[in-house]
């Protein structure tokens, strides 16, 4: 399933100087890591670009490519996405995975029955999220945890998810619980 | 300014009892609060609040690390939609 795919790792934002330097936009977890991977592709995969990393100016990174050697052929590349195949990522480490390998999974329950398709991860600082699309329901946003999601198997395109029960805690209910039968404004 | 410590953290006081009950109970539930204002207490760790964001409730696995902080930081109500990186990893949590 991830042999074949191609994960977009940078973007270049235009020209830098006149000795053919460009800007680069990287959208990987370490922004320097975009030249780490070696050789990048195009969105075609026809083209093959070498970046040096020469610097960074104002969140963006400085690199040359061979070939281009003046600001003209520089801005002339502005715009063009930076790939690279997804098998040239170092396999990740036990219990952790490539967001790209697991959005779109099918996400299942314990007993087999389907639910929806990861839509998307999120981290908002208090642990991995998944999101799970679901066709006849709003989206379900579940804590990535080996209790919720007790398996992942990648190879197979699928989560398990054992959904867990939701409880509500409303402040009027527990207003009218606290202030007991004989006050004013308790529940009857 | 920050707040008194004589007074002690600040908490909507139902949910005390309410994880009291959820932590009793030993079931794998998630408990959705309105309280973004609460602090989230050492008796919280282990439990999974759903905190609103005005849209929906996001998943707040609390750790020891969060001991302290406002249910509401770990909720963010706006979204940022920028490009996520294409080799950032996901743990599962235990």
């Amino acid at each position: 399933m991830t042999q074949d795919r191609r994960i977009l790792v940078g973007v270049v934002a235009g020209a830098h100087g006149v000795k053919g330097e460009l800007k680069i936009k990287s959208f990987t977890a370490n922004p320097r890591a975009v030249a780490s991977y070696g050789p990048l592709g195009d969105r075609t995969g026809m083209r093959s670009f070498r970046l040096k990393l020469r610097g960074a100016v104002r969140g963006l990174l400085i690199a040359r490519i061979d070939g281009v050697e003046d600001r003209d052929q520089a801005e002339a590349l502005k715009g063009l996405e930076l790939y690279v195949a997804r098998d040239v990522l170092p396999k990740p480490k036990r219990g952790e995975w490539y967001l790209a390998d697991l959005v779109g999974l099918a996400a299942i329950t314990t007993d087999g029955t389907p639910i929806g398709r990861v839509k998307a991860m999120h981290n908002f600082g208090a642990g991995d999220i998944v999101e799970i699309e679901r066709a006849d329901a709003p989206a379900l946003m579940l804590p990535f945890s080996k209790r919720i999601v007790p398996e992942v198997d990648v190879a197979a395109g699928r989560i398990v998810v054992d959904p867990p029960a939701e409880v509500e805690v409303k402040a009027e209910d527990a207003a009218a619980e606290l202030a007991g039968p004989d006050q004013p404004g308790a529940a009857a | 300014m920050a707040r008194s410590v004589w007074k002690g953290p600040f908490i909507d006081g139902y949910l005390l009892k309410k994880a009291e009950k959820s932590r009793e109970s030993k079931r794998n539930e998630i408990i959705k609060i309105w309280s973004r204002r609460s602090t989230i207490l050492p008796q919280f760790v282990g439990l999974t609040f759903g905190v609103y964001n005005g849209h929906k409730f996001l998943p707040v696995l609390v750790t020891e690390h969060m001991v302290g902080h406002k249910f509401g930081e770990f909720a963010p109500t706006r979204v940022f939609h920028g490009h996520t990186a294409g080799d950032k990893k996901a743990t599962r949590s235990e």
